[in-house]
């Protein structure tokens, strides 16, 4: 048993925490411990020190309860002082314990649900904190849905993301960056308001009275009204007093860059909204750890799950705030595992309900977006030769079945890379800057004509005959490959190739009677997808059969990489020859895709299955390919783009639009009280925290267990929020935009209403001090958005007529 | 074997606090395990005496000079960046100013090294593969400087184990792993940085041990030499190579984490003790090693008074401290009315302009104004005159014709006698830019289209404008874009001459010009010309510092451009892939960077080990078991724990970093890991450990001591793993010392991994056909 006199070892060094015997268990303070933790037991070593150092003031100070409803606020009328929970604990810390309730000590205060109401106005008593969120709801109806349609053209990113849902209307395959799930509820929103996805979505064009834009702007704006309700409830679920709450949803409706970027057609409405679901379910999650394993805990963790693959699926941002979900479990998961008293059982249906939840859920969900999108897009369209050759062959439309099967000499073909993300042999008159100063060869990802090759005998063979007797390719020829546009032979060399500089270039060199021995390929077969291994295969077949070409003079093999040349490359995938001969490596696998020869019959339509898995790993490695493309380019100045150290401050601004006088004019930009109040309060939270452990080391107590348990969760769900929206920028390559700082501005929201329900709200200051500090906030946030709420809603005229828009020389709104 | 074998798991007997961590202060801690130093295996008795200790590591470090020492003149030429940093030490001896992004104490050193061995300077080191022998430099005596610093690192990486309190055979261990690799041979044995830099890194490690063992005897003497001595071998190891940053930024975290410490409250020390220990550290780990990194500096300069190589990275002011610089001998105030050259910072074309116009019509259909071509030529010609000409009133004479920073000039082409004029037309390469081109002077029309703004960069106001040492801006009166060129060059219409155009950014930073010649001036000093050679002027050593200081980290940034044997950090403890640094077409040598693989997967392994025995202890301690002795867990976290940090900062910086990348940058946390390897061996092999290791205090209880014994078992496997290290050294010896040269197949055979991009290789693919 534990000797009488406790030593108390909060501080010790990561190596040792003091343990005794399994009875009791100490978890250490949080100030060495990085995990929110906290039980009955440690909390009763907390109250067994004698606390000379204390500063009865200071530690009194905090001792409101939280949430709304519960306790001050001007909602709630008066303040039930004496129901507050922690309200004696300063006096008294010889007290008998605290029942068992305080297990989950952070979030928002459990309250047992009400009765059901007897009567109407008792039903309208009991549900009155919730008409202040729907009292914001319309305000964001307001301000979202004002003069929606005053541009009557296509703003902005319109062009890109109209044009997507017109595809989902005309059923097209096409290709883009982002996952399918943003741009299918487009598509729907589309043709909920009958557009039948004939227009074209040029950039600054004039909608014709056929497009109903004004309805799609509406759906998709809707997102952007929900938010604020979303707001106001996680600030609930977070526990904040109401005057905080409060102020999470003023600033999430006073935003003007959120308020501008919901209102067109764009995905920033709903990767904006999931986000804040995914944050929301997860603090609703939390408020539920107290009794796990019920209906409502299963419940939330699944709606969690279920937001994550939703927003991951709009735009691969997504993945940022799944990163702070993911935080959240783990540290979950080592404080449960450090439970010792939990059952073995109990630990693995934890782990179990947070993978089903958490990892498969959100899997399944994005996965199902994918197969929504391969079964709406069955037509041939513009994206389609990203994908493999197998799967065109299935669209409606693709002429691949009309293939004649069996490749001969003389035959024209295109091939096809077959790595994930490979695209088409290609080759075009644009020669090398480095390297030999020869004819570029690529692969590129769109049909033209630069990708057909005729396929030939070497040059020492008899000259091949058009009428001649057909000779059908076979595994060991050796053959040329005549570039047709420009008849020059792929040709390789021993010169370093551009980017994989340990491969040898790829070419094209010479013309139809000038060439070498370095353009001879030998062709081997890999196997095939119909006729089976290489053993079985007599004929090479377009489509199904697979290849590698061998160099013969260098023995080196044709490689696509998912290296992406400069600018002189036209940013395509690079081709070079590989000195490895690694029989496994699909980046030297190569099908023929398109075939024409007139003396062939033409094939029967009849397709192996494309498998699903397949395609859809396939479409998100050249999703990752192109993703990595987008990488700024130093030789163009490109004055949309910033950098992430712009934002904080908010340095830049963006245009959305033309600049005309006679143009509606839509500037992205935030309102500069919440940005940069977010961002303060971020440097803020680092030194209060900082300097709350530094006292914790000098044993200052200023709040209870539970106090700081509070402070910590509701501080690292802002902090890692921010921390792992914001800095993954700094390593990704591709090109950066201030919108990409929208989700991340959330967290710095909702840090700054923390730090000020910390220190004033949900501190011990006299309610009319309260009163006149959210006074002072809301007037300078409703007043700022007011400011600037022409650049959300639209300027006309004359820029240079609207005056003090300029607050920092950096921002481009008026022309010079 | 003596002792008998103890169970890995072991239940401390009422143990109600965490002792274990040498740093632990309470010591009612009553161990399980009493040792008596003498019950330990024989073995370990006789390898733990002085004598024995110091004839193991009398014998490593002759090995040390043995190795990097034989053949140290071969190969007789220049080898890969002995291009740089010779060159560098000769210009020390020559004492022309020369430009670089590391700091200069290694190659002072260097320079030290050549000037004692009776190195001219003359030879400038041009070329890698250029014959010492032939021009007579004595570079046996350069090269011997860091061969003896890669020697002396052995017996330093031993001292750390040993002190760290590891057994005698465990140091050795950590020892050899450096001793027998290749990629440090390699590195010692020829003109480079990196052997200073690693010499220096592992003495402030070991002086750190030192000083964290003296910790019970606060600010006694030796506790502060030791603090000093880890301050002055971390300035000197960030003199010697910008990569020595990380050094301090370990010994900075070390630092912090010790203070922290210090400043629980369950220590019982007062704040007042802390603040104390704050200072002394403030002093002895920032004061003093700054003032020494200063002092490398201070020498740098006073030794490099002559102008050379570097003048032209520097600042006009900088510049006029060099003896001989250009910008000193020629600068002058330039005053209106002068007739001057202009050329451009970047592409060093002149102004110039020519009778011929711009054609009406460009081929992409735009339009132009037809005025005369202004545009940049590379070449002297009467066509670059241009005169300044005032637009206010001057005086007669006197200080007031002088021309200063933003003052409102117009240019006058002295040939066509037309004005330089820009206006909203765009540019005949780029529509985005404004075209430039002259007006004739009597016509008044465009008067206001015809004015500039001098802008002179890190000028004040009242700056005048300088030939040769004033880099200025011409920024449009009226439109605000800057006078900008670029290297593209205009069509046949233009004699293939570079295009001239307005920026539209007015601070564009490459938008750079300066005077370069003044043809004719009324000043009363006349045409500076051949003049005697002016005093240098002199300006405060911290600004010359400063300005040094900032270059050096934005070109450090700026090394970005791809080298074909530059690779990512990822690659380098696995030694995927080395540098070629030297090649001998007619005999086959090559120097090839690599190291010795046994001993890097070694010490990848025993990182994994380490990540793998702290991941499950945690895991197990959250799980109420204590699989592991408290002492031996307590090394484990404390000086292993250390090591891990070295290594951790050493290396994952380089992740972030997006300049060029060599393998070599991994050597100082190759040498962590290696000191890490010998922890986990010692672990693996014993749970014992010696304890206490850190100095016993006057107010310190006595704690009951243990003593590590790793009976026979650990010279055996120490042994056969040296054996094995040893015979992988030999078989890479060829590609290390560049000597004798291989054929083909042999080259093949020594290509261990199929990433090695060694030369002279036999084709392994057989022809067909």
């Amino acid at each position: 048993m534990r000797p009488p006199q406790v030593q108390i070892d909060f501080g010790t060094p990561p190596g040792s925490p003091p343990r005794t015997s399994s009875e009791f268990e100490e978890i250490p303070y949080p100030a060495t411990h990085p995990f929110y933790s906290t039980n009955s037991q440690s909390y009763k070593h907390e109250e067994s020190l004698p606390l000379h150092h204390m500063n009865e003031d200071t530690s009194a100070r905090r001792r409101v309860a939280r949430g709304p409803g519960s306790s001050g606020g001007f909602m709630s009328g008066d303040e039930h002082e004496n129901e507050m929970h922690y309200d004696d604990d300063g006096k008294d810390v010889y007290s008998k314990l605290r029942p068992a309730r305080s297990r989950v000590s952070s979030g928002r205060v459990h309250r047992p649900p009400p009765p059901p109401p007897t009567s109407i106005s008792e039903f309208i008593s009991q549900n009155l904190e919730h008409l202040p969120p729907v009292i914001y709801t319309l305000l964001s109806c307001w301000t979202r849905f004002h003069k929606i349609g005053l541009a009557n053209t296509v703003v902005w990113d319109e062009a890109h993301f109209g044009k997507f849902g017109s595809h989902y209307l005309k059923r097209e395959f096409y290709f883009d960056v982002h996952p399918p799930l943003g741009k299918m509820l487009v598509g729907l929103a589309g043709l909920l308001s009958g557009y039948d996805g004939h227009f074209e979505f040029k950039s600054g064009v004039t909608y014709d009275e056929n497009v109903p834009y004004v309805a799609m702007r509406v759906m998709m704006a809707t997102f952007g009204v929900a938010l604020v309700p979303l707001g106001w409830y996680t600030a609930v679920e977070l526990g904040m007093s109401s005057w905080s709450c409060h102020l999470v949803a003023l600033m999430v409706l006073c935003d003007v860059a959120w308020l501008a970027i919901s209102r067109f057609i764009l995905l920033d409405s709903m990767l904006l909204f999931f986000t804040f679901t995914t944050v929301f379910l997860l603090t609703k999650f939390h408020n539920q750890q107290y009794q796990s394993f019920s209906f409502d805990w299963w419940m939330w963790l699944a709606f969690t799950g279920i937001s994550i693959g939703c927003v991951t699926s709009v735009k691969w941002i997504g993945l940022f705030v799944t990163a702070v979900v993911g935080l959240y479990t783990i540290e979950d998961l080592w404080d449960k595992f450090g439970d010792l008293r939990m059952t073995n059982r109990d630990q693995i249906r934890h782990w179990a309900a947070r993978v089903a939840c958490l990892i498969v859920l959100p899997i399944l969900v994005y996965m199902l977006s994918f197969k929504l999108h391969f079964l709406i897009l069955n037509h041939s369209g513009p994206g389609d030769s990203t994908m493999s050759s197998l799967f065109q062959a299935h669209l409606v439309g693709n002429d691949f079945g009309k293939n004649p099967r069996e490749i001969a000499f003389g035959s024209k073909i295109t091939l096809k890379g077959m790595g994930w993300g490979g695209g088409l042999l290609h080759s075009h008159v644009q020669t090398y800057p480095v390297g030999s100063g020869q004819q570029q060869v690529t692969c590129y990802h769109y049909k033209d004509d630069n990708n057909h090759w005729t396929v030939l005998p070497t040059w020492e063979a008899p000259e091949y005959n058009p009428n001649g007797e057909l000779q059908f390719l076979q595994d060991g020829d050796v053959i040329r490959l005549q570039h047709v546009p420009t008849t020059r032979h792929l040709h390789s060399h021993s010169v370093a190739a551009p980017v994989t500089k340990l491969n040898n270039e790829v070419s094209c060199y010479g013309n139809s009677t000038v060439g070498d021995f370095h353009d001879y390929w030998v062709i081997e077969v890999v196997d095939d997808i119909k006729q089976g291994t290489k053993e079985q295969i007599t004929k090479i077949h377009s489509l199904t059969t697979r290849l590698r070409f061998k160099h013969q003079a260098l023995g080196c093999y044709l490689y696509a990489s998912n290296a992406v040349l400069p600018q002189w490359g036209f940013k395509q995938l690079e081709v070079s020859c590989t000195k490895e001969n690694d029989p496994e490596d699909m980046h030297t696998y190569w099908n023929v895709e398109s075939h024409w020869n007139d003396r062939l019959p033409s094939g029967d339509a009849k397709f192996y299955k494309s498998p699903f898995l397949r395609d859809f790993w396939h479409l998100n490695v050249a999703m990752m390919t192109s993703n990595n493309a987008l990488i700024p380019d130093p030789d163009k100045e490109d004055i949309l783009a910033s950098s992430p150290t712009d934002w904080p401050w908010m340095r830049l601004g963006l245009r959305m639009c033309g600049w005309g006088d006679d143009q509606t004019k839509y500037y992205l930009l935030g309102t500069p009280v919440i940005w940069w109040g977010g961002t303060a309060s971020l440097i803020v939270s680092v030194i209060v925290f900082g300097v709350y452990l530094l006292r914790h080391q000098r044993k200052y107590i200023d709040m209870t267990p539970q106090q700081w348990d509070h402070f910590l969760y509701v501080g690292k769900i802002a902090g890692y929020g921010w921390f792992l929206h914001y800095f993954p920028f700094f390593i990704m390559g591709r090109v950066t935009y201030v919108h990409h700082y929208l989700p991340t501005l959330y967290f710095s929201v909702l840090m700054l209403a923390h730090l000020l329900d910390h220190f004033i709200f949900s501190a011990r200051w006299k309610d009319s001090t309260k009163r006149v500090s959210f006074g002072i906030c809301a007037f300078l946030i409703v007043g700022n958005f007011w400011w600037f709420r022409g650049m959300a809603w639209g300027i006309d005229g004359p820029i240079n007529d609207y005056w003090g828009l300029l607050w920092r020389k950096t921002w481009n709104i008026y022309n010079a | 074997m003596a002792s008998p074998p103890k169970p890995r798991q072991r239940r401390q007997v009422a143990s109600t606090s965490a002792t274990g961590n040498y740093d632990q202060d309470d010591d009612d801690h009553v161990h399980a395990i009493y040792q008596n130093p003498n019950s330990r295996s024989a073995f370990e008795r006789v390898l733990d005496t002085p004598q024995a200790s110091a004839a193991i590591v009398g014998v490593l470090t002759a090995i040390a000079f043995a190795l990097r020492f034989y053949k140290i003149n071969q190969p007789d030429q220049v080898v890969f960046d002995e291009v740089h940093f010779g060159k560098f030490a000769s210009f020390y001896i020559t004492r022309e100013y020369y430009f670089d992004v590391h700091p200069p104490f290694a190659k002072l050193l260097f320079g030290l090294a050549g000037w004692f061995v009776g190195f001219d300077g003359h030879f400038k080191f041009e070329e890698i593969g250029n014959n010492y022998t032939d021009s007579h430099v004595p570079y046996v005596g350069m090269r011997a400087l860091p061969a003896i610093l890669g020697s002396l690192t052995i017996p330093v990486v031993y001292a750390i184990m040993k002190e760290t309190g590891y057994s005698t055979i465990i140091a050795a261990f950590s020892a050899c792993i450096i001793l027998f690799d290749n990629a440090h041979i390699a590195q010692s044995r020829l003109i480079l940085l990196d052997a200073t830099l690693i010499f220096f890194m592992s003495l402030t490690i070991y002086s750190y041990v030192r000083f964290r063992k003296l910790r019970y005897w606060e600010f006694t003497v030796e506790w502060w030499s030791w603090l000093i001595a880890t301050g002055f071998f971390m300035a000197c190891t960030w003199g010697a190579k910008v990569n020595g940053i990380l050094t301090v930024a370990t010994i900075g975290i070390a630092v912090l984490v010790d203070l922290w410490d210090i400043l629980d409250h369950k220590k019982g020390f007062t704040m007042e003790h802390f603040w104390k220990h704050f200072m002394a550290r403030a002093v002895g780990l920032i004061a003093i090693p700054f003032i020494i990194y200063l002092s490398f500096f201070y020498v740098h300069f006073a030794v490099l008074t002559h102008s050379g190589t570097g003048d032209s990275f520097m600042s006009p002011a900088f510049q006029e401290t060099l003896i001989g610089n250009e910008l000193l001998m020629n600068s002058q105030e330039l005053r209106y009315y002068d007739v001057v050259t202009m050329k451009h910072k970047d592409t060093k074309v002149y102004l110039h302009s020519h009778p011929d116009h711009y054609p009406l019509q460009y081929d992409d259909g735009r339009i132009s104004s037809q005025g005369q071509q202004v545009t940049g030529y590379g070449h002297d010609d009467i066509n670059n005159h241009w005169q300044i000409i005032p637009t206010k009133a001057l005086p007669e004479a006197g200080r007031g014709r002088v021309v200063h920073h933003e003052d409102v000039i117009q240019l006058l082409h002295v040939n066509t006698q037309t004005l330089l004029l820009t206006h909203d037309v765009a540019s005949p390469l780029m529509p985005t830019n404004q075209e430039f081109t002259t007006w004739p002077k009597d016509d008044h029309s465009r008067h206001n289209d015809t004015l500039f703004y001098l802008n002179i960069i890190d000028a004040d106001s009242e700056d005048p404008w300088k030939s040769k040492s004033s880099h200025f801006r011409l920024v449009h009166g009226t439109t605000r874009v800057s006078m900008w060129t670029h290297s593209k060059q205009l069509p046949e219409w233009a004699f293939k001459q570079q295009e001239i155009n307005g920026n539209k950014n007015p601070t564009e930073k490459s938008a750079t010009w300066f005077v370069d010649q003044v043809i004719s001036t009324e000043s009363p000093e006349g045409l500076s010309g051949e003049q005697v050679p002016k005093e240098p002027k002199k300006i405060s050593f911290f600004k010359k510092f400063a300005e040094l200081q900032l270059l050096m980290l934005q070109h450090n940034a700026g090394l970005t451009s791809s080298h074909p044997y530059a690779s990512g950090p990822i690659n380098w403890p696995f030694l995927i892939s080395g540098i070629s640094f030297w090649t001998e077409n007619d005999a086959q040598k090559q120097i090839y960077l690599i190291g010795n693989i046994v001993g890097w997967w070694t010490c990848v392994i025993a990182l994994s080990i380490y990540v793998g025995i702290m991941g499950a202890d945690l895991l197990a301690r959250r799980r109420g078991i204590e699989p592991i002795p408290e002492a031996a867990r307590g090394r484990l976290w404390n000086s292993a724990g250390f090591f891990l940090l070295i290594w951790a900062v050493h290396y994952l910086p380089f992740f972030l970093m997006s300049r060029q990348l060599f393998i070599h940058h991994y050597l100082p946390s190759h040498l962590a890991s290696a000191l890490l390897a010998g922890s986990v061996l010692s672990f693996v092999l014993s749970d014992t450990v010696n304890y206490p290791i850190s100095i016993v205090g006057r107010r310190t209880k006595m704690r009951k001591s243990e003593f590590a014994d790793l009976g026979m078992k650990g010279p055996v496997v120490v042994g056969m793993f040296t054996f094995i290290l040893f015979l992988m050294f030999l078989y890479m010896t060829p590609l290390t010392y560049g000597t004798p040269g291989l054929d083909g197949e042999t080259i093949n055979a020594k290509r261990l991994l199929s990433s090695w991009t060694l030369h002279f290789a036999a084709k392994e693919i057989a022809e067909i056909s």
